[in-house]
């Protein structure tokens, strides 16, 4: 009798908890949809601007900006971290956090000084509860993170890079590298490296007018793809957020799923020998009644 | 008669790709006007109007920095951002130039960076005023 009853009660809360995984499911399902459009047209842009460099290298001019010399300073570096904000989304803050844990060990034996910049609540209370300090907190790159936030924090490293606050910034994100595959990865962008010369930029280039200047169009690109590669971690990593949630939710409604249909035929059963044992007692009962 | 690819990309979308007559740029110095069978060009783009020229109805952006890159009758401009001149306020333009205004600015690098906004803000009130006006 009391079996039948506690069965009954896990099979509806499992049914509960599948709705919740099932709707967080469709949720990423149409945010990634999104996210992927975004993270696609970053790297178009990227290419382009990338492609621009390759043109300006062909046409003969010398690629050299401050952000382009390399350092031999080692006072103070920047690790940035990204995260998401919300949970239940598999391995993928576990992931990124393990390898930040570990480049940030790395930075601080070579570097005088290394300086955590976090975004995302999950990373924040990771390093929260490691007692490690986080000198900057982010929490406002969602899952559509907007060009002109991200914009303020380049600007502020480029503006530390060229006045010598900092000598280093590494960027730990998830990288997107197909829909089904995505993986943490640690990226130096300053001291900047410059993009290795396109041989197919070299074999189609043409002669291009510049105005005003090759060396002022240079002044400008190079900050411009410096944004743009701190930007395309971010669009990055809120795919790989999105992907990494959906697949986990798709699992756990799966599991359920599963669950369900086992806790399903144990309440059948249950249920049916319990009516076994009760049309027993009553032929029994009935039996001995005719017997007396 | 040939025609032109325009191509508006920002970070974040792919804003236009359409064909069109010509198309009128906001160079750092002044504007260009881009015409089929133009010379390959790399330029450096200003705030300002940028203009596309069509059979139908003009379309005109407000676009922000960036470069136009002109190759084979396709000009693409990238742009760090660019918003259609119909969604501008003449008085969110104006509140924005009397902010930067009277911004406090101390050093050459700051007073510099100031201009820079103002000078900013002072296009897009122009080009929002000209929208204005012509609607």
């Amino acid at each position: 009798m009391g079996k039948t009853k506690v069965l009954d009660r896990r099979r509806r809360s499992v049914r509960n908890i599948r709705k919740i995984t099932r709707t967080m499911e469709l949720i990423s399902t149409a945010r990634f949809k999104r996210a992927m459009d975004r993270a696609a047209a970053g790297s178009a842009f990227a290419e382009r601007l990338t492609a621009l460099l390759g043109h300006l290298a062909a046409s003969g001019t010398q690629v050299a900006h401050p952000l382009l010399t390399a350092r031999t300073e080692r006072r103070q570096a920047v690790l940035l971290v990204l995260t998401s904000n919300r949970g239940l989304c598999g391995g993928y803050n576990s992931a990124v956090l393990r390898l930040g844990f570990l480049h940030r060990k790395k930075l601080a034996d070579e570097y005088a000084a290394v300086s955590l910049e976090v975004s995302g609540k999950r990373g924040v209370s990771a390093f929260k509860f490691r007692n490690v300090p986080v000198q900057e907190k982010y929490f406002h790159f969602e899952a559509r993170p907007a060009f002109a936030d991200v914009e303020v924090l380049a600007r502020r490293f480029m503006e530390d890079y060229l006045d010598g606050r900092i000598d280093r910034v590494d960027v730990a994100y998830t990288r997107l590298e197909s829909v089904s595959r995505q993986y943490p990865i640690v990226e130096t962008l300053l001291p900047y490296q410059a993009p290795a010369e396109d041989e197919n930029g070299r074999l189609h280039r043409a002669e291009y007018e510049f105005l005003p200047s090759p060396e002022s169009i240079l002044e400008e690109i190079v900050p411009f793809t410096f944004k743009m590669r701190l930007f395309r971690c971010f669009l990055e990593s809120a795919a790989s957020e999105q992907i990494a949630r959906m697949v986990a939710m798709k699992t756990a409604t799966e599991n359920a799923d599963s669950m369900l249909s086992n806790l399903s035929m144990a309440y059948n059963r249950a249920r049916q020998t319990q009516i076994t044992s009760e049309i027993l007692e009553i032929i029994s009962g009935a039996e001995a009644l005719q017997a007396e | 008669m040939p025609k032109l690819r325009v191509l508006i990309v920002t970070p974040e979308r792919k804003l236009v790709d359409q064909t069109a007559e010509g198309v009128i740029v906001p160079l750092f110095d002044g504007e260009l006007g881009i015409f089929p069978l133009h010379a390959p060009l790399i330029g450096r783009l200003g705030a300002g109007e940028l203009r596309i020229l069509t059979d139908g109805k003009p379309d005109a952006f407000f676009v922000d920095g960036g470069f136009v890159e002109v190759l084979n009758d396709v000009v693409s401009v990238m742009t760090s951002q660019a918003v259609a001149v119909q969604d501008l306020k003449v008085t969110a333009a104006a509140e924005s130039l009397e902010a930067t205004m009277g911004r406090k600015a101390a050093g050459d690098e700051m007073l510099d960076r100031r201009e820079e906004a103002v000078r900013k803000a002072r296009a897009l009130l122009r080009t929002a005023k000209r929208a204005a006006a012509q609607r």
